[in-house]
């Protein structure tokens, strides 16, 4: 297994990533700080702006994090995809008031690392566009963004306690929440779901501007999600055999679970 | 997994998917840039009708469409025109919520826009085969790792839904009680995924040398097994695609067009 963690091209895939974030950080404050006039509008160059530096961003990140992957962990990836759409629908089948749509994302994110995290996440939602609704792919970066900061969360050793998921789940969530309101402000008029739309539309009422809004919605909902699907995806790494878990390097590295430290002979 | 896509005899299904893809890419740029709603609606009745007739499959497009757009453009419409911050023209009055002339405006626009949106990638989606659209792209340079993740899933979800099933039919069957209150079901949730998430990682390892065997981490350049048709033509026509969207983009964004 070990030969297969060569990676060529090191520099370049490092430079796709730094650009792709850059473009999406300048995206985001344009969006936030720039205030564009048009928001009162809802059309015009904003939208253009929103969708094209979300997208372009996400695709470099998506591009230069893939390359950053062995064989033996993305073979993970459409793994963990199905998991996210599968377990998605048994929520729904279940009847739960949750997405539980980014199981797989963070136990990937937890076992390899952030690189593999992001790959999941931007591939969840281009599978969701090819399949389900090409109105998931804007969103590709905000997946991205959860399957990131679920790597580093547990490379900082947050998965080594019993106490922390929860709380960097709504961490998580509440990021999530931020990223996600200008796309769902700029390019879908605050209208993503029935349900979310009626929420926006309350929000508003009561004289917020649309990007407030959709953002005071997305910190309603998914900060609990996320916190659920972190405690959710700590409980099944605990009903996982270690000997199981000792396998991914990244979990040996950074000592991500309780009871898989390194040895010195590794 | 079931994709969208619907095999016939039309012309559209026999163009390169890349050429359609650009298609999508012009059709997106050019709504998403002009601010007027008219646009949108200029761009669905006089390029998507027409080609959706022409595909064959322009049933199934209206459809879907409908049911991907139609519940945005409704909620949409109610949300903006009674709830629109900056309302001066009222066209009318339930009670104490206005509807204003400005929101409906606002929520015709983006609708409009989201629904060519919806129609153009369902379009594509519908006369282009997920597989030859991956082959046609890593024929032009996209990372090989790519098209596994996104061929690989596609083949992935079915059996994967399969194995779900089977679990959750075997945990009833030990007594597992799948009703009841929501913490009651959030905790079934477990002793489902678990055993699910468990055989799948199994399986991965062997695949994982298998590729490995096969030279997958190879970073030479490769031949394609299935070569997908291309003319001269459509790689003028995707050139022209890509110059035409850019200017009404270049004229929007510097004021000519508005």
């Amino acid at each position: 297994m070990s030969s297969t963690t060569a990676e060529p091209n090191k520099t370049r895939n490092l430079i796709f990533i730094i650009l792709g974030a850059l473009v999406v950080i300048a995206t985001y404050l344009y969006l936030i700080i720039g205030q564009p006039t048009d928001i009162a509008a809802g059309l015009g160059p904003s939208a253009l702006i929103a969708l094209a530096g979300y997208l372009i961003g996400a695709i470099l990140i998506g591009v230069g994090a893939i390359h950053r992957l062995p064989t033996n962990t993305l073979v993970l990836i459409p793994v963990a995809i199905a998991i996210n759409i599968v377990v998605g629908q048994l929520t729904a089948a279940l009847g739960l008031p949750f997405y539980f749509d980014s199981i797989g994302t963070i136990l990937v994110a937890v076992v390899a690392g952030p690189a593999a995290g992001a790959v999941t996440g931007a591939f969840t939602n281009v599978i969701w566009g090819l399949t389900l609704s090409p109105l998931a792919l804007p969103f590709a970066i905000t997946a991205i963004v959860i399957g990131v900061l679920a790597g580093y969360a547990a490379r900082i050793g947050v998965f080594r306690t019993y106490w922390l998921p929860p709380i960097a789940g709504l961490v998580t969530g509440v990021i999530a929440a931020l990223v996600s309101a200008p796309i769902a402000a700029f390019i879908f008029g605050g209208a993503t779901g029935g349900g979310t739309g009626a929420i926006v539309a309350a929000f508003q009422a009561f004289g917020n501007s649309l990007l407030a809004s959709t953002t005071l919605q997305g910190l309603l909902s998914d900060p609990v999600d996320k916190l659920i699907t972190f405690t959710v995806v700590m409980l099944i790494l605990l009903a996982l055999p270690t000997r199981f878990k000792q396998r991914f390097p990244f979990v040996r590295q950074y000592n991500v679970l309780p009871g898989t430290k390194a040895k010195k002979l590794d | 997994m079931t994709t969208l896509y619907l095999d016939r005899p039309s012309p559209i299904h026999r163009l390169n998917p890349v050429t359609k893809l650009v298609g999508l890419l012009a059709v997106v740029l050019v709504v998403f840039a002009l601010p007027q709603w008219w646009a949108s609606v200029a761009i669905l009745v006089l390029v998507m009708v027409p080609a959706a007739v022409v595909s064959g499959v322009g049933g199934r497009l209206l459809l879907v469409t409908l049911i991907l757009a139609g519940p945005l453009l409704l909620v949409l419409i109610i949300a903006q025109g009674f709830f629109y911050p900056g309302r001066e023209t009222i066209l009318f009055a339930l009670g104490a919520l206005q509807f204003s002339l400005e929101g409906l405006l606002l929520a015709v626009g983006v609708g409009t826009r989201t629904a060519v949106l919806v129609a153009a990638s369902v379009l594509l989606l519908l006369t282009t085969h997920p597989g030859a659209l991956m082959t046609a792209l890593t024929e032009r340079g996209m990372p090989a790792k790519v098209s596994y993740v996104v061929s690989s899933t596609l083949q992935i979800i079915p059996a994967f839904r399969t194995r779900a099933e089977s679990i959750l039919l075997a945990q009833r069957s030990r007594g597992l009680r799948t009703r009841g209150n929501i913490v009651r079901r959030v905790r079934v949730l477990l002793p489902l995924v678990t055993p699910l998430v468990l055989g799948v990682f199994v399986d991965v390892e062997e695949r994982s040398t298998a590729m490995e065997a096969r030279a997958f981490g190879s970073t030479r350049s490769r031949v394609s097994y299935a070569v997908i048709p291309d003319s001269r033509g459509q790689q003028f026509s995707r050139w022209a695609l890509i110059v035409l969207a850019l200017a009404v983009v270049v004229l929007s964004f510097t004021g000519v067009l508005r």
